[in-house]
């Protein structure tokens, strides 16, 4: 496949899914969802612009935005399934020549929750993808006027990530605290795995990158 | 009261286990950890070309024969520089490997290090040039941490070795690229033993990287060394011999790790000889 074609059909993908909220939102008299024993998650819907208000905080450590980062998300779909967060991270001098922020727009779909012990919950798996973004003058999202056309041909501003990860919650049912989770994920991004897909010399060990991070969910308030 | 201890029991038993997980997880996975692809938080080795330098200098001193082999834009072609490693292993009279640049395709740390660990796979020591795919983001910070400077010289029996920074179109002419100031520096105080020359960078003069508006001032001073033997770069992934400047002086383009074959030159009293050598 044409790397351009690649770029233009993921683009069109995070820019679908970030679009989804505001279609799934609206969806309240789709009909109802099977039942399930164990997956008790259930979406506590904002009515009208508060659903512009946040459903849960998150935290994460690396994972290619950052050393840290924080913000915030919006849950949707009938089990909360799906879940889009925006990301303000940092990157301090010691790891850059300059203090650095980087931006990071993350899309999640998390197919199965399991809840047990009343207050315990676990994702055992869940996917997506983010696209991370940094400031800085050395980094272009299109090259610079000097080069002849197409010359790199990439950007080294904007880097598209795909993770897995797992989750695990405990719920202290607080008034504000609706549940609090710690999450790992394993990512890569698009430039390591074309450098893997023609190199076996590159292992999975050397492509993939751990993070992990809190995530907070909100409880609607009345 | 009771409710929230039970809670708390709860949590401490699940928190425990979970922190336990996680903890195995990260103690097997510390170098997967990762703030960002262009950040310059750098694994193993640093300062790669002036151990490498000393370790030349110390194996060839006093001698009269020099043989080397240069490699180039070995850039995501980890299989084929792997197999050169191999090749260049399997001679038994290199004195060291000049690698011309170009060592990531899309100025990563990663790159950098995976490339490095490769090369440190050679019995004998390299030294790398910068190339201009290693001067994208942060690769120029990256390239100096790992490698050393990027203008640099060094001494291998009788003759200097000059290794240059040529890509001027990555640092928009603004600043001294190719740095004549260097050269001239190095013209001017020639180590003791000194005889001949060899002039090492990625781009070629007259290529859309070099700064073709000095290029004959650039050969000029190339020329003020003492004896110089002939020149060579990679970049444009191809192996050719061109006399640019028409004065007998020799500029050796080697091709890249994906085209498999690597270039070998002997120096001695005779003259030079060169080689492509296909793996």
């Amino acid at each position: 496949m044409k790397w351009s074609i690649f770029k233009l059909l993921l683009a069109g993908g995070m820019a679908g899914m970030t679009l989804l909220p505001l279609c799934a939102q609206n969806d309240s008299i789709a009909p109802a969802v099977k039942e399930r024993r164990w997956d008790k998650r259930e979406h506590l819907r904002y009515e009208r612009w508060e659903r512009l208000k946040p459903t849960h905080l998150k935290w994460q450590y690396a994972g290619g935005m950052g050393v840290s980062s924080i913000g915030v998300g919006w849950d949707y779909g009938r089990r909360c399934q799906w879940e889009t967060d925006i990301q303000l991270g940092y990157l301090p001098r010691r790891y850059a020549e300059k203090f650095r922020l980087t931006f990071t727009v993350k899309q999640n779909y998390i197919p199965w929750s399991i809840c047990f012990k009343e207050h315990w919950m676990a994702d055992p798996f869940y996917c997506g993808l983010y696209i991370t973004t940094i400031a800085g003058d050395e980094f272009w999202k299109k090259e610079p006027g000097r080069y002849p056309n197409k010359y790199y041909n990439f950007s080294t501003k904007m880097r598209p990530y795909i993770f897995v990860g797992q989750r695990f919650g405990f719920s202290p049912r607080h008034d504000l605290v609706r549940h609090v989770s710690l999450f790992y994920e394993l990512s890569t991004c698009e430039l390591y795995l074309i450098s893997k897909v023609t190199n076996k010399s590159l292992s999975m060990r050397d492509i993939l990158r751990l993070s992990f991070g809190v995530k907070v969910q909100l409880f609607r308030d009345e | 009261m009771h409710i929230l201890f039970t809670h708390f029991r709860c949590f401490r038993s699940g928190f425990i286990q979970v922190c336990f997980c996680l903890g195995v997880l990260m103690l097997g996975g510390c170098d997967m950890i990762e703030y960002h692809p262009y950040d310059l938080d750098i694994d193993g080795e640093t300062d790669v070309n002036r151990r490498n330098i000393e370790r030349i200098e110390t194996a060839t001193y006093g001698k009269e024969e020099i043989r080397f082999a240069v490699i180039s834009d070995t850039q995501r072609w980890y299989d084929e520089t792997e197999d050169a490693v191999e090749a260049l292993n399997r001679r038994d009279d290199l004195d060291f490997v000049l690698h011309t640049g170009d060592i990531s395709d899309f100025g990563l740390k990663l790159e950098f290090e995976k490339q490095r660990d490769i090369l440190s796979g050679l019995r004998v020591p390299f030294v790398c040039l910068l190339g201009n795919h290693d001067c994208l983001a942060t690769g120029l910070d990256v390239f100096r941490k790992i490698f050393g400077t990027e203008d640099f010289a060094f001494t291998a029996g009788n003759v200097r070795f000059l290794c240059l920074n040529t890509n001027a179109l990555e640092f928009d002419y603004s600043s001294a690229v190719p740095n004549i100031q260097f050269i001239r520096d190095e013209g001017d105080h020639v180590p003791e033993g000194v005889e001949k020359t060899v002039v090492a960078m990625h781009s070629g003069p007259f290529s859309e990287q070099f700064n073709n508006n000095i290029a004959e001032y650039f050969h000029y001073y190339l020329k003020e060394m003492p004896d110089l033997q002939f020149c060579v770069y990679g970049h444009g992934h191809n192996v050719s011999v061109d006399e640019f400047f028409d004065d007998g002086i020799k500029y050796y383009e080697c091709t890249c790790a994906k085209k498999r074959s690597y270039l070998f030159f002997t120096l001695n009293s005779n003259g030079y000889t060169y080689e492509v050598v296909n793996f």
